[in-house]
């Protein structure tokens, strides 16, 4: 194992020990909890970077035809997923004590993020649909693609259009106004360090799956 | 709720007991990590357990991970 991940997990340690430990301002309503800001927002962030890899490498299938970078494409949605729900259920308990509810659908962000992480389920029942393989790797990148695509308007562009409580949106102040410099410090590694936990994550499914898809080659030639 | 009530049941032992747990000694008497835990508002058992639960998927991540490199050499060496 590569020392970049033994620094990365010490990286995460202390991401998690200073968001609880640095003195932050006191603001109505969110008291404590804006420290959530250092687990929540990433996990979403750490979404997006996932689906735009999974978009690169379904383009990348489409032209090259390698069944690998299919692999890549499916992992890294795949991850996306688990950070979006991640990210899916922080907000609910975040919601619920800063709110007052778990959910409500008078929240654009919270629905249309939900709907994102359907129309990516839709994309694994896609794939499980085919026993051929190259229709799977081809028609699941053109889906994979059109997925990816409609993630920054349902999450940024319409949710800024509309009235909303979540920050980011039309009559709430986004991230930039409030918030305060000494969890800034902490917020912006963690964005990276999530991230290079999802790449962790990730290679070690592809890797995983690659061994998977070598093993059932040899129990054919048998 | 019978689980709630044989519970009930089983803590009326504990009218026998102390009001205090005499076990643990006060925060004052304790040792300086305990006081340091016991202070701020608690926020440091949070902490704890944030770190117990990370250090344990670390410490999954690291095996699983070590598994897998050991299956991909075992399939070049073939």
């Amino acid at each position: 194992m590569s020392v970049w991940k033994y620094l990365l997990i010490a990286f995460v340690t202390i991401i998690i020990s200073a968001a609880f430990l640095v003195n932050i301002p006191r603001i109505a309503i969110l008291e404590e909890t804006a420290r959530n800001l250092v687990f929540h927002v990433p996990m979403w962030f750490t979404m997006f970077a996932c689906f735009a890899a999974g978009m690169v490498y379904s383009i990348k299938y489409l032209s090259t035809e390698n069944p690998n970078d299919d692999l890549k494409a499916e992992t890294a949605s795949m991850i996306g997923v688990i950070f979006g729900i991640c990210g899916l259920l922080t907000g609910m308990v975040w919601a619920r004590f800063t709110w007052g509810a778990w959910w409500t659908f008078a929240e654009p962000k919270m629905n249309l993020s939900a709907i994102a992480l359907l129309i990516y389920v839709a994309y694994f029942i896609l794939r499980s649909a085919f026993d051929d393989e190259q229709l799977r790797a081809r028609l699941s990148a053109v889906y994979n693609i059109f997925a990816a695509s409609t993630v920054p308007f349902l999450l940024y562009v319409i949710p800024r259009q509309l009235p909303s409580l979540h920050p980011g949106a039309d009559g709430n102040p986004a991230f930039s106004d409030m918030t305060a410099v000494e969890l800034r410090v902490v917020f912006y590694p963690a964005i990276i360090a999530f991230f290079l936990l999802a790449y962790w994550i990730g290679n070690l499914r592809y890797r995983y799956r690659r061994i998977h898809a070598k093993l059932e080659s040899q129990q054919l030639e048998f | 709720m019978i689980i709630a009530l044989i519970y009930s049941i089983a803590d009326s032992l504990s009218g026998a007991y102390e009001d205090r747990w005499s076990g643990a000694p006060g925060e004052e008497e304790s040792n300086i990590l305990m006081q340091y835990m016991s202070s701020n508002d608690l926020i440091f058992v949070v902490l704890a357990v944030s770190l117990i639960i990370w250090s344990v998927l670390a410490f999954y991540l690291i095996r699983v991970d070590k598994k897998i490199s050991s299956l991909e050499k075992q399939f070049t060496e073939k």
